[in-house]
């Protein structure tokens, strides 16, 4: 569905990205895990066609992203960016609409379909500025869906919510993977939600350093080279093991 | 249901703009017009009142789109400098006139949208067009414009001098038929170009980045509807000066109205500013008849608290 091949991408004449290449199949779930500054928005950007890379080629459904026009791509790919505006004048209704606006009124999907597989049809009069954190990305998510493409680029969808709007906003997007083999690939810091999803990709510093099932890929070793974590930091990941005593207290005892 | 609920604003709106002709130092019956009261109706009134409602109606929908474009509720032609612009290149025309071939729309049009084009230059940053550096580029430029213009008056002392004054502070008193056809063309051609563009001044309003993602070009989306905003500014600048507040003040009201969707709250915004600056005209002639209080300075006294009490009301702060 979506592949990278031997992409190379600069900041401002900085290399940052060189030789990526991964694919993505269709109906799957891709997270990009790794720390701030890794290059996870970055790859859902140039996949999304926002960003070009300076050598290789992104291709979605065989076709060069770069020969799409905008409305073509829209069709195929949908983006959703971390910040998600809660301070718009539109209503909820108005908002899933306009994900609609690609296909000029042949849209695969209505907006009352669109609100339902969010969950959102109660609130569909609501404005946007009433919504709960969770709500509103479900909201923005319906306009996504509305729009009908065959790819979701999400970036960090699960930020600022809590456990259970994130359950249920990993949920929908399970649900709506399996029944519209809607392919889906998401940024994410949160390994416990990184769990839910087919397969992961490890990213530092614009580096690919694991790709992996996530039962498979999460160990100790990748998460401490990833976050650079200290053996006690590190403690986090030990489930049923006793807290450690403080950095001071190990370095004078030690 | 919504289409419905516009075509109603906008028919409710035409039919008060249509009232408020009838009332001024003189109050006419439509009922019985006499041969006196019928000249005053077409040479006076109507005239007056067509001027104010295109004027009243470009300066709400040009609000509407400049509220959208940099995402910013405080954005209107007259604090982004659109206006100042127009002015100052149609003051231009009057104190010149003669040595300049241009009439005055056409000449206001380019100053709008010059303006628009330093705002616009003034708001890039290294990461592309900043909402919020726009805005303050816009209101720099617009304090610009007011020195500029209030300094040709200043050292002008003919009789151009008060031609400009009273036209700066948006006086529709000797407005006539001669001045519609150029001001019509430019507010029709904005207002097409803007409805054309409706799809694409809702998806900025979401931000840059979705807009792409819907598939629009954010850059040249904003330059359409850049062009539709300015000529419809000028327009409103030719047809009667400078009138704050309108294009603030209406886009609010008719998104409480009809909703934020621009393909109905363009029209609506048209009609509301178009009746509301009748209304005021009306007021304004009224009120202290023979006396007569600018149009902008009713909207400004009657909306200005009304504005502050919704803000407050929507948790802006105030």
């Amino acid at each position: 569905m979506l592949n990278f091949d031997d992409i190379a991408f600069d900041f401002s004449d900085t290399p940052f990205i060189a030789g990526l290449s991964f694919a993505v199949a269709q109906g799957e779930m891709l997270g990009l895990i790794g720390p701030n500054g890794a290059g996870k928005s970055t790859i859902l950007k140039l996949a999304a066609g926002l960003l070009k890379p300076r050598a290789g080629s992104i291709r979605l459904a065989g076709r060069p992203i770069a020969s799409y026009n905008g409305r073509e791509r829209a069709q195929r790919v949908a983006y959703l960016p971390q910040q998600l505006d809660a301070r718009l004048p539109f209503r909820v209704a108005e908002l899933v609409e306009m994900g609609g606006y690609p296909h000029r009124g042949r849209a695969p999907r209505n907006t009352s379909e669109a609100l339902r597989l969010a969950g959102l049809e109660a609130k569909a009069e609501a404005p946007l500025g009433q919504l709960s954190g969770g709500e509103l990305r479900r909201a923005y998510l319906a306009m996504t869906l509305r729009q009908g493409a065959d790819c979701l680029l999400l970036d960090e969808p699960l930020a600022g919510l809590d456990l259970r709007y994130q359950a249920e906003l990993l949920q929908l997007l399970r649900g709506i993977a399996a029944r519209t083999r809607t392919t889906v690939v998401m940024s994410l810091h949160d390994m416990g939600a990184a769990l839910w999803l087919d397969r992961l990709l490890a990213l530092k510093e614009g580096e690919l350093i694991g790709a992996g099932k996530p039962r498979e890929l999460l160990g100790e070793d990748l998460i401490r080279r990833l976050f650079d974590l200290d053996e006690e930091a590190a403690w986090i990941f030990r489930p049923g093991a006793d807290l450690p005593e403080t950095g001071q207290g190990r370095r004078s005892s030690g | 249901m919504k289409r419905t609920r516009v075509f109603l604003a906008c028919a409710a709106a035409l039919l008060l703009a249509l009232v408020s002709i009838f009332f001024g130092p003189r109050l006419l019956n439509p009922l019985a017009l006499d041969a006196e009261s019928r000249q005053i109706l077409l040479l006076l009134r109507l005239p007056r009142s067509a001027v104010a409602f295109l004027m009243g109606g470009a300066l709400g929908a040009s609000g509407l789109i400049l509220q959208g474009v940099f995402r910013n509720p405080l954005a209107d032609p007259y604090i982004l400098g659109l206006s100042g612009g127009a002015s100052l290149a149609a003051a231009l025309g009057i104190l010149l006139a003669g040595s300049l071939p241009l009439p005055l729309p056409l000449l206001a049009f380019a100053g709008a949208l010059g303006a628009c084009a330093l705002v616009a230059a003034l708001g890039r940053g290294p990461e592309g067009l900043r909402p919020d550096r726009l805005l303050l580029g816009g209101i720099g430029l617009g304090f610009f414009f007011s020195a500029v213009l209030l300094l040709l008056m200043t050292l002008v002392s003919d009789g151009g001098l008060k031609r400009t004054i009273l036209w700066m502070s948006g006086d529709l008193s000797s407005a006539n038929w001669e001045l519609i056809p150029g001001g019509l063309a430019l507010i029709l051609g904005g207002l097409a170009l803007a409805l054309a563009r409706s799809k694409g001044l809702n998806v900025l309003g979401l931000g840059d980045e979705i807009a792409h993602g819907l598939g629009f070009n954010p850059g040249r989306e904003r330059f359409f509807l850049f062009i539709a905003a300015s000529l419809m500014t000028a327009a409103a600048v030719s047809l009667g000066g400078t009138v704050g507040f309108v294009g603030l003040l209406v886009p609010h009201a008719v998104r409480h109205l009809v909703g934020a969707d621009a393909q109905r709250a363009l029209p609506v915004s048209f009609f509301g500013g178009g009746t509301l600056l009748c209304l005021a005209d009306s007021l304004g002639r009224s009120l202290a008849a023979p006396l007569e209080i600018p149009a902008g300075v009713i909207v400004a006294l009657i909306g200005a608290p009304w504005f502050i009490l919704v803000l407050r009301k929507k948790g802006y702060g105030l």
